[in-house]
């Protein structure tokens, strides 16, 4: 975990791939693409089952951690319409029956708007991007706003990484810029795009249990 | 008139007469046996199996010369495999010409990639009596509810060049083709027609299959004893003393130019398509007044433009052509009398095959120059010449039991009017690489194509493959035309199409060397320079632009192994010069190095394992030089570094070339401690091997094809490409979420046997640590790179293999992400 200082607030960086606002108590999560694998299935490309459930898990375990009265879901929460899979849907309801007083804010990515809302019963407020709010403006994705310094997701931002020995890690990473800072995507079947960062610009990996700062 | 009369004397009409075992081949054809007819190219292996057929027909028809309607000819009767849809024209042609000189009223056509969808649909109606076609497009024939209907006349297939399909994916796809038309038809015919290679007995019994009661037998027929080869190279004048693997010999560019001018027309053959492009370049440089005469055919180039290339050769209208293995095959350009290699042909057959490609006046001996690209290729070219002579010739192994491929097979035969599990189990037994396949892996591949394989088995939204009273179909019509569309075994990287703002297609590169391009960038493809104006589409838009531009796209899967005759040779020609003997132009061309070698460092002898150690500004570096080959290096230097890194936390990375492995760290290796541990002992190898490769992460390269074999990459509908956007995700993923979700897959299991069989020849690694083992070892501190070191320190593609923390790791790496930031 570490903490930065952004636009006079106080962010913590999870190695759950996720962030707290502290001053709200809002986790902020983009891309968690859930029932990717299912639409893979329905499609009759044979995945294993078992990514949806780990990424709830992971969201619960930073749940807890933090004890955020709030999630912000920064787009692509779904992955697509043929994803919600029974199964899928079910193993959800049973994450939001577990943290029933959470207030959960959707901004809506390019994969909800074929994917659909989650169902009414869940108590999703779903708005279009941007989503403003204290320094921020949330978004899906990584355009600059008049109204705030932007969080968004929808990239899955790496960073490739060389070390002496010739040594080579392409990690997932947070990456704040001038403007706008990228979150990684949080689900566990996502892939990640080698981004290559600017001068100035703060870079975390996530390195299994830690976050690490990279080139400051 | 007889039939064989009527043959000979159209035969005769062209001045031919049969040779001894083309009668031997239509005898044996007409008696009903099958078989393997081998000969060097141009030899007359087409006609030897495409007589035979006409000759059955004639003894029961008169000659028929009325014209008559397509729908009245005869049904299919004879299938022609080709590996390369390229080659179905030309071997349409040379079919053709006894048709109607022996008044056989057949209709003859090809149906491959290329064909019309004019010829589709009147295929569709009524396949001629004589096709020509490629496994692939078998298969999708095979995916026609009404297969069995279609080939209810077949009396024979014939596989040409079957030594190309035999070792690899394509070659197990066309077994169980062949398994399937003999379920239609038991007494089909089968004949293989191949170059030479190390093991025919296994290539025929790879082509017939297995029967009910084991091997079935079947005739091997030899053709004309091949003609005289004669390998020589150009010797550069003076020998770089660091030669590089991969730098490329352009010193040689005066020499080249000269050679092509002592021919008529040349044939210049590169081990790569970047090679193509670079060596075409140079070749028009230097000689700006051949333009319009020299021209350059690569498979990633538009087939209009192959096809242009291919009709100059054949009328002599080229002084030269740069080309790869794309002009290894198919038939001979007459004009050609000079054939020049550039670079190790890495293999003795291959080059036979591309000697054979000059001399075709007869009696004239065939002649390839080599023109060595680094130091080392002089010692490979002299080890190829001593192989040839002494008729070594390396074997192709047939792959075994893989189950991507009959996943596909199984979705193909699904689509094609069904099947009943045990009677397809039963067939696919008789195909060779499935010969030995148990119930396990028949139920779990079933299982895979209905349920998703047994860790799907309650997810009701998964649909492929149907099961119903037994009967296994595929009844969504999406699933099945996106079946149809994937069916084959080759696979491609993500291509993009090269095309002129204004038109014309130039061909394809891969998204990833394009990816690197901003728009306005100068490139060279198809020989010319070209500017990037944007990538849209899947196609990379492009205008000519003036100039010269040092980016030529790399292709994957370039590099060619050593092949193992090839690496036991050079080895025996190192040893010879320990002694002072260096035997021929290339041997004695070499000696500098040599000597610098022996000075530097030392010269293994044959019961000897040298080890270099280094320190250098990248870190620690230990060079291991075994001698035997890429492949097995890979597996070896995976495990060596696996032994060291058990020893405390270390991270390495990996790196080989045909003679050695380097093993490179950050801190020094505990080599003394893991040598006195047992470093090299042939013991412990089942546990330690798979450990190595799943800590080197090696099978994660092989799941890539794995995956699209078995129907897993989706690569998209044509037109609906962005609506397919969402199934998509790159076969590193897949690897991952199978090894974390479910890691008894077959699939992984698969490509960790790929990896240890076909990869690292798991056999030879066996044969090879025993011999180590056996060998004194010699560790040398050297104070700079030696020339055998060199080639490695400068190696591309890399492995890791580590025992430390990611997050260790990650520390170390700070300082290099700065660095990079602030360019």
């Amino acid at each position: 975990m570490i903490r930065i200082d952004l636009q006079g607030e106080s962010l913590l960086l999870l190695p759950e791939r996720a962030l707290l606002w502290e001053r709200t108590g809002t986790l902020v999560v983009a891309d968690a693409h859930l029932g990717k694998a299912a639409s893979f299935r329905a499609a009759g490309l044979p995945l294993p089952g078992g990514t949806t459930t780990e990424t709830l898990t992971r969201l619960s375990a930073a749940l807890d951690r933090t004890a955020a009265r709030r999630l912000l879901l920064l787009g692509d929460f779904f992955h697509a319409r043929a994803g919600r899979a029974a199964r899928t849907l079910a193993a959800i309801a049973a994450w939001r029956e577990r943290h029933q007083d959470l207030e959960v804010v959707l901004v809506r990515g390019n994969h909800d708007r074929g994917a659909g809302d989650p169902p009414c019963e869940w108590g999703f407020a779903c708005h279009d991007e941007p989503w403003i709010e204290g320094p921020f403006a949330f978004r899906h994705h990584p355009e600059e706003e008049e109204a705030g310094y932007v969080l968004a997701g929808h990239i899955h931002p790496a960073v490739s990484l060389s070390g002496p020995g010739g040594q080579r890690e392409k990690l997932p990473c947070f990456l704040f810029g001038e403007r706008i800072g990228l979150l990684p995507a949080f689900g566990d079947f996502t892939g990640g795009a080698t981004v290559r960062p600017r001068r100035g610009d703060r870079v975390f990996v996530v390195a299994e249990a830690e976050v690490i700062e990279v080139g400051s | 008139m007889t039939a064989i009369a009527r043959l000979e004397a159209w035969l005769g009409s062209r001045g031919w007469s049969p040779f001894p075992f083309q009668r031997e081949a239509w005898e044996a054809y007409r008696a009903g046996e099958s078989g393997l007819i081998h000969a060097g190219t141009g030899t007359g292996k087409t006609y030897a199996a495409w007589l035979g057929p006409l000759l059955e027909w004639m003894e029961t028809h008169e000659p028929d010369l009325r014209p008559r309607r397509r729908a009245a000819a005869p049904p299919l009767r004879v299938l022609w495999l080709t590996p390369l849809r390229a080659l179905a024209a030309d071997t349409e042609a040379a079919l053709r010409a006894p048709l109607a000189g022996l008044g056989i009223p057949w209709t003859l056509e090809r149906r491959t990639g290329d064909t019309s969808a004019t010829v589709r649909e009147r295929q569709r109606e009524k396949l001629p009596t004589a096709l020509v076609t490629t496994p692939e497009s078998l298969s999708l024939l095979l995916s026609r509810p009404d297969a069995r209907h279609l080939f209810a006349d077949l009396r024979l297939v014939v596989v040409d060049e079957w030594h190309e399909l035999l070792g690899n994916k394509r070659g197990a796809q066309t077994e169980l083709a062949l398994a399937r038309l003999r379920r239609f038809r038991p007494d089909l015919r089968t004949w293989g027609l191949s170059a030479t290679l190390g093991n025919l007995d296994v290539a025929l019994a790879a082509l017939l299959g297995v029967g009910p009661d084991g091997r079935q037998s079947g005739r091997l027929v030899r053709g004309e004893s091949p003609k005289e080869i004669r390998v020589d190279s150009l010797i550069p004048e003076t020998v770089e003393r660091f030669p590089w693997a991969g730098h490329l010999g352009l010193k040689l560019l005066p020499q080249v130019i000269a050679a092509i001018e002592e021919g008529r027309t040349a044939l210049v053959f590169t081990n790569t398509r970047s090679q193509t492009e670079i060596w075409y370049q140079a070749i028009l440089d230097a000689r700006p007044d051949w333009a319009g005469e020299i021209a350059l055919h690569h498979g990633s180039l538009d087939r209009k433009v192959r096809d242009f290339v291919e009709a100059g050769l054949g009328a002599g209208a080229f002084r030269c052509v740069v080309c790869t293995s794309s002009l290894d095959l198919g038939v001979d350009f007459a004009p050609v009398d000079r054939v020049l290699q550039v670079g190790s042909p890495k293999g003795i057959a291959r080059l036979a095959q591309r000697a054979g490609r000059s001399g075709h006046r007869p009696g004239a001996p065939s002649r390839v120059t080599c023109v060595p690209t680094n130091a080392f290729e002089l010692v490979e070219v002299a080890a190829a010449r001593r192989a040839l002579e002494a008729g070594r010739i390396e074997p192709r192994t047939p792959r075994e039991k893989p189950l991507d491929v009959l996943a596909q097979h199984l979705v193909t035969i699904a689509v094609g009017g069904g099947f009943r599990a045990q009677e397809l189990y039963e067939e696919v037994r008789t195909a060779w690489a499935y010969r030995d396949l148990t119930p396990a892996e028949w139920d779990w591949t079933l299982d895979f194509v209905t349920r998703g394989g047994p860790a799907l088995a309650a997810y009701p939204e998964y649909r492929r493959v149907v099961e119903r009273d037994g009967l296994y179909t595929v009844p969504d019509r999406t699933v099945a035309r996106r079946h149809r569309l994937s069916i084959g075994t080759i696979t491609s990287d993500a291509a993009l199409t090269v095309q002129y703002v204004n038109g014309g297609r130039l061909g394809t590169v891969e998204e990833s060397f394009i990816a690197r391009l901003r728009p306005g960038e100068r490139f060279i493809f198809a020989g010319r320079t070209l500017e990037l104006t944007e990538v849209r589409d899947l196609t990379a838009w492009v205008r000519r632009a003036k100039g010269r531009s040092s980016a030529v796209p790399r292709w994957m899967g370039g590099r060619m192994p050593l092949s193992t005759e090839l690496a036991a040779a050079v080895r025996r020609l190192l040893e010879e010069s320990r002694d002072g003997t260096f035997a021929g132009p290339e041997m004695e061309a070499m000696r500098p190095i040599l000597e610098l070698q022996a000075r530097w460092s030392a010269i293994p002898a044959a019961d000897e394992l040298l080890i270099e150690r280094l320190k250098s500004r990248e870190g620690h570096h230990l060079f291991f030089y075994p001698f035997e080959g890429r492949l097995v290096h890979e597996g070896l230097a995976a495990l060596l570094a696996w032994r060291i890194a058990r020893r405390r936390p270390i991270t390495f990375t990996l790196a080989v070339d045909d003679y050695g492995i380097e093993l490179l760290s950050a801190d020094p290796a505990p080599l003394a401690e893991a040598l006195a541990a047992g470093l090299l002992a042939p013991t412990g190898l089942a546990e330690d091997i798979p450990a190595s490769l799943n800590a080197a992460e090696m099978a994660k390269r092989q799941f890539r094809d794995i995956a699209r074999i078995a129907g897993l990459l989706f690569e998209g509908l044509p037109g609906r490409r962005k609506t397919a956007r969402h199934l998509q995700a790159s076969s590193g993923l897949f690897y991952e979420v199978f090894t974390k979700y479910d890691p008894g897959n077959l699939l992984l299991h698969q490509a960790h046997r790929e990896v240890l069989e076909q990869q690292l020849e798991r056999s030879r690694l066996g044969r090879a640590l025993a011999r180590l083992a056996e060998s004194r070892i010699t560790v040398l501190e050297i104070a700079r790179p030696s020339p055998m070191a060199f080639p490695l320190m400068v190696a591309h593609m890399r492995e890791k293999l580590s025992s430390e923390s990611l997050a260790d790791r990650v520390r170390r790496m700070q300082a290099r992400l700065e660095k990079e930031a602030s360019k």
